[in-house]
């Protein structure tokens, strides 16, 4: 589904990604890990299409199409959904209406009628109850106000209304509790099926508890340096991402 | 005589004390031009909608002292900050007083405009920066400039700290009669100086004062300049008070303005972002009485990226006073990134008392953050019903919050004398007893 | 490639102006000029009692003495009064009996406008008033208003019908002096609409007035009166277009409103004059004068969506003269391509408990100048006033300006004023987070924009609101629409 080919990425001509070869198939769950600053959050933003990040050499090809052209609308139309570390505020902008433009929007692109309003209505009602959302929170304004929790709880939110082939969750734990952890690891689980994919990125192992990881990739400097199977989350929260540098020296 | 007419005859009274080859006569001369053509202000003007000098001009005033007059110390010392070391330039009746002055010219200038104005060594700095900042239009300005012969003159040098602070004070004695005052002043503090001012009109006998006050102030690169007026003067004496503010890159300059006394107080404060990072602050009270009149205007010229500018004036008004806030944020285009902050709030105590405020937002760039927020209103009802259930009085516990209302603008005096003097001041206007841990 | 804020900014200078087409009627227009004559003139064709006659000659006497105000934050060339015809009334019309009578062409107009009258009539229930070139030429509904003894009609009309309460009402609320463009106004005014809702009656329906400049070298000058009589309400609906010239036309109209006591006026625009093509060339000045008066418990609500017009002058007041009354002021005002906008309202307080808010978002784009100028007043008498105002500003591109020009003025120590303001720009954030969801960047705009507005879209009553929403987004995207 997704192939990333020795990609080198840098924003303001500084190289951030240095070379990254990553194969997501349908129904993996692929954790990518890493100490602060090894480019976590920027191969997410890269695959997203973020325009302030360079691709210098390699390519990203989401089911074997080149994505280099397509904007970052044009990339969620075709199935890639980035929850974000820090969602951005909407004043003014229900969370609702929202959704509405966003799943309209991509429906248009694939030649699809709006999404009827009872249609609508009915989904939100079913994918708010699996994430425990009240129904007043879809009435305000698009994270403006929100708590941490609240905004990580509206981007799973999101990605069960957008239904995504691809989700890519950027250090979706930070900043909630583990009551809150569960709940939207259990709406990730749910979603969950043998056609689509989830690459977890996260700086702790903890998360990895509730949405297990088929591979676990460890992220250091620009380059994939060690790849393996959960296991190899439980060993990094043990020895510490030092491990990986002394390994690596 | 119309006082315009006698100020425009009056020049030729100068004339005579001055050096007319100077070039800073030129500069007079082209500024009296400018105020035969423009005049005093009227309310017809905007910058003067809410404040009108109209009764000031029916005075008959002095222009030149008619005879020097000497002051003990022991009368005048409670209007030093006399608790801590400092250097002085004192004025009686526009006439420098070396008895009750402390000057320095050891590493620092600290001296008198006079004296700058006419000896060669300080001619570099005089052409650099005499007159460069002030508004050359501005009626009062223009007045000014062309009567400038005294005040304070101020040079730090590169990479200077000011050991102790300097307190300029004009004192007005009565001796005159109907006295108008128009002192001027330099202050230029180069590159990485540091220096604290404070400074003071102040008037002791009954008659009327008019001071029309011009100060030019300009802080290199990085140098810090912390500015204080203490504005506490008799209930006949009127001040107009125009301060212009140059800053280069990384420089910060803050003014704090104390407004409790006074008949008629105007102050024109107008600070010049002329480099990147520029940090500018302006703070103000205003406890006011009677039908004490004060109004603030104020200008923050953003005219460069990465600037920042803060602005807190708080106001309080009892009997038939009048306040005016005038604030504008001026954004030019290539201003980016500029933060800019201005907050006015004020509490009306009494029924017939007034506040007219114009709060101004210019902005010509986009990526900008600019707010203003602006209150009127009284004291919290449950604030003053929970005080009393703890036994406080009425009278002390509206004092108590109205004190509190006030107080935060006292943070950033960075002179801890001062602040506690200001805090007395305060707590004497507003009838609070000390002892409430002020 | 990803859009990019230069693709923006060229796509936002493109937009054309989508209503400016020329309806091509015979009009009857009087010569170019002003005088006494010409005032005269106007009054005779529309065959006006001698005491409307002396009025606007007073009215004329009045103006020649005063000056063009030039306080306010925009520029532009004064417009020569004398080279303007005052009158142009669609020819071959005398009182159209039904919307059949009226000229298809003009019919075709509105259908262009997307207000098509039957549409209207059957979706809304909105009784419309149309002033084209300052002629009103049809009124819906009236019967149906009629039965509850509401006065829905022209202003020359009600000149002939309602002499009473014209005289009564008329320049009561804007003096003939207030000011340049009302004396203006006062003394040629050509048509408008006339509203009175008796003691009581709660107007079951919206009613609309559109105004629409057509013949080339005309001002257009409409006066309403929307009298609204004790314990009465009414929701009042006004729109404008103009079509495309390379001049600038002037629209100096009036708007008094008269809300006695306990009753509620609603007063809704959408402005949407010519505002010239994207080198700043022709379009509408907009200097109107709009005020109201409230009584005891009454209320006044003025909402307004400004997208048009070259240059707009314009504070819609509130005079809250009774106790307990409330002024409300709704304003969005988007300014693109080298418009300029100095709007904003006054509220003078002056019985007792008054109550006013004042919410106001203007958005600025291309190289306009777009300023918020607002007076909060409360008089000696006015115990207990409170205000809320607030003033956004939305910057997009770094050539326009934003500016914000409160005046507040307490006189009484009982009021409580709050004032905030702020001005911002649409994060490029902003714009990468809806893009992500599948949103492309001209839509992440219009809801980031109509998120911005929205405190004032929603109070816009609802088919007014849509049309509303679409305005602004064809206001700021280009192909929308």
């Amino acid at each position: 589904m997704l192939t990333v080919n020795e990609l080198h990425a840098s924003v303001e001509e500084k190289e951030i990604l240095k070379g990254i070869n990553l194969q997501v198939n349908p129904g993996e769950v692929h954790a990518i890990m890493g100490p602060n600053g090894s480019g976590k959050s920027t191969l997410s933003t890269v695959i997203a299409g973020h325009e302030d990040y360079e691709v210098e050499k390699g390519n990203i090809l989401f089911d074997g199409e080149d994505l280099a052209e397509l904007d970052a609308e044009q990339r969620a139309h075709k199935g890639i959904f980035l929850s974000f570390q820090y969602p951005v505020e909407i004043p003014g902008v229900t969370v609702t209406n929202f959704i509405k433009t966003a799943i309209n929007a991509s429906r248009k692109a694939q030649g699809l009628e709006d999404m009827p309003a009872n249609e609508m209505l009915k989904k939100i009602r079913e994918k708010a109850a699996l994430l425990e959302i009240d129904s007043k929170f879809l009435s305000r304004s698009l994270n403006e106000g929100f708590s941490g929790g609240e905004k990580k709880r509206n981007e799973i939110f999101q990605l069960a209304m957008l239904e995504p082939k691809l989700a890519i969750l950027d250090e979706t734990d930070s900043g909630l509790d583990i009551d809150a952890l569960k709940i939207v690891a259990n709406g990730v689980n749910k979603l969950k099926n043998k056609d689509n994919a989830v690459v977890v990125i996260t700086h702790y192992q903890r998360l990895l508890d509730y949405i297990v990881p088929d591979y676990v990739h460890v992220l250091y400097n620009g380059r994939i340096v060690k790849s393996g199977t959960k296991e190899l989350a439980h060993e990094l929260e043990a020895k510490g991402y030092d491990w990986i540098k002394q390994e690596l020296a | 005589m119309e006082l315009k007419e006698k100020m425009l005859s009056s020049f030729m009274v100068l004339e005579q004390e001055l050096d007319l080859s100077s070039p800073v006569h030129d500069i007079r001369s082209e500024s009296l031009k400018t105020f035969e053509e423009k005049g005093f202000p009227t309310n017809k003007l905007e910058a003067w909608k809410y404040t009108s000098i109209a009764k000031l001009l029916k005075n008959d005033y002095s222009l030149f002292p008619k005879k020097e007059t000497t002051i003990e110390l022991k009368d005048v010392k409670k209007y030093f900050l006399y608790e801590i070391d400092s250097y002085k330039v004192v004025f009686i009746d526009g006439i420098y007083s070396p008895f009750l002055s402390d000057t320095t010219h050891d590493g620092i200038d600290v001296c008198l405009l006079s004296a700058a104005l006419s000896k060669p060594k300080y001619k570099k700095i005089i052409d650099k920066f005499f007159n460069q900042v002030a508004d050359k239009e501005e009626n009062l300005t223009a007045l000014n400039t062309s009567f400038a012969k005294e005040g304070a003159y101020i040079y730090i040098p590169k990479s200077v700290v000011a050991e102790k602070p300097i307190q300029i004070i004009h004192f007005s004695t009565g001796e005159q009669g109907d006295f108008m005052l128009q002192p001027r002043s330099l202050v230029v503090a180069e590159e990485n100086a540091q220096v604290q001012i404070i400074e003071r009109h102040q008037s002791l006998a009954e008659h009327a004062v008019w001071t029309n006050a011009v100060t030019e102030i300009f802080a290199d690169k990085n140098a810090i300049v912390d500015y204080y007026k203490i504005q506490n003067d008799r209930h006949d004496a009127s001040l107009v008070d125009n301060t212009y503010i140059a800053q280069q890159s990384s420089s910060n300059v803050k003014v704090h303005t104390f407004s409790f006394g006074g008949k008629l107080t105007r102050n024109n404060l107008n600070f010049y972002q002329k480099g990147e990072h520029i940090d500018s602050t302006m703070k103000g009270i205003t406890i006011i009485e009677d039908q004490q009149h004060v109004d603030h205007y104020t200008l923050v010229n953003h005219e460069q990226p990465n600037c920042e500018s803060h602005q807190d004036y708080k106001g309080i008004y009892s009997d038939k006073a009048v306040g005016v806030f005038n604030g504008k944020i001026y954004v030019d285009q290539i201003a980016q990134k500029t933060n800019a902050f201005q907050q006015n709030n004020n509490i009306l105590l009494d029924d017939k008392a007034t506040i007219n405020t114009k709060p101004q937002l210019e902005i010509f760039a986009d990526d900008v953050k600019c707010s203003h927020g602006c209150t009127i209103g009284q004291l919290d009802e449950d604030a003053l019903f929970y005080l009393r259930t703890r036994g406080i009085p009425k009278k002390e516990a509206k004092g108590l919050l109205t004190y509190a209302f006030a107080n935060n603008v006292l943070e950033s005096v960075a002179i801890p004398a001062l602040k506690t003097r200001i805090n007395k001041l305060i707590a004497m206007k507003l009838g609070v007893e000390t002892g409430y841990d002020l | 490639m990803a859009y990019t804020e230069e693709e923006l900014k060229k796509e936002l200078e493109t937009k054309e102006y989508e209503y400016g087409f020329y309806t091509d009627i015979e009009s009857d227009t009087l010569p170019i000029g002003l005088n006494e004559d010409i005032v005269r003139a106007i009054s005779k064709r529309k065959h006006e009692p001698e005491w409307m006659t002396q009025w606007r000659l007073e009215a004329f006497a009045a103006w020649k003495q005063m000056e063009e105000p030039e306080w306010a934050n925009v520029h532009y060339k004064k417009p020569d009064f004398q080279a303007i015809s005052y009158y142009s009334a669609p020819k071959k019309k005398d009182k159209y009996e039904s919307l059949d009578e009226v000229d298809p062409e003009l019919l075709e107009t509105f259908n262009k406008l997307g207000i098509s009258i039957d549409e209207q009539k059957k979706l809304a229930g909105v009784a419309v008033d149309i002033v084209m070139d300052s002629v009103s030429v049809a009124t819906t509904f009236r019967d149906t208003l009629a039965e509850k003894g509401i006065i829905f009609c022209s202003i020359s009309e009600a000149i002939k019908d309602y002499p009473e309460l014209v005289k009564k009402y008329i320049g009561s609320v804007i003096p003939i002096k207030d000011n340049f463009y009302a004396a203006l106004n006062s003394a040629v005014f050509s048509d408008g609409s006339f509203c009175y809702i008796p003691k009581g009656v709660r107007c079951p329906m919206e009613l609309s007035t559109y105004f629409r400049i057509n013949q080339a070298g005309t001002g257009q000058f409409e006066r309403t009166l929307v009298i609204a009589d004790e314990g009465s309400y009414v929701s009042y609906l006004e729109g404008c277009t103009a079509p495309s010239r390379d001049e600038n036309q002037l629209h100096a109209a009036c708007v008094e409103l008269i809300a006695l006591d306990d009753a509620e006026i609603k007063y809704s625009t959408v402005q949407n004059w010519f505002p010239g093509d994207k080198e700043g060339k022709g379009g509408v000045f907009n200097f109107v004068t709009k005020r109201g008066i409230c009584h005891t418990n009454a209320k006044i609500s003025w909402t307004q969506v400004e997208t048009g017009s070259a240059v707009t002058w314009k504070y819609p007041s509130c005079i809250l003269k009774g106790d307990n009354s409330i002024g409300e002021f709704y304003s969005i005002a988007v300014t693109n391509n080298y418009q300029q906008a100095d709007t904003g309202t006054k509220m003078v307080h002056i019985g007792k408990n008054t109550r006013s808010t004042i919410i106001s978002k203007g958005i600025s784009a291309g190289k306009s100048q777009n300023s918020y100028r607002g007076l909060v007043q409360v008089n000696p008498k006015a115990k207990n006033a409170r205000n809320f105002s607030q003033c956004d500003s939305l910057l997009m591109g770094n050539d326009c300006g934003a500016h914000t020009f409160p005046y507040i003025e307490a006189r009484n120590n009982s009021a409580q004023i709050e004032h905030e303001a702020t001005t911002s720009k649409i994060g490029e954030d902003q714009i990468f987070y809806c893009n992500q969801r599948g949103i492309d960047t001209e839509k992440a705009i219009a809801l980031i924009v109509n998120g911005f507005s929205k405190e004032v879209l929603n109070k816009l009553p609802m088919e007014f609101a849509v049309e509303a929403q679409k305005l602004l987004e064809i206001s700021l995207e280009g192909s929308v629409g």
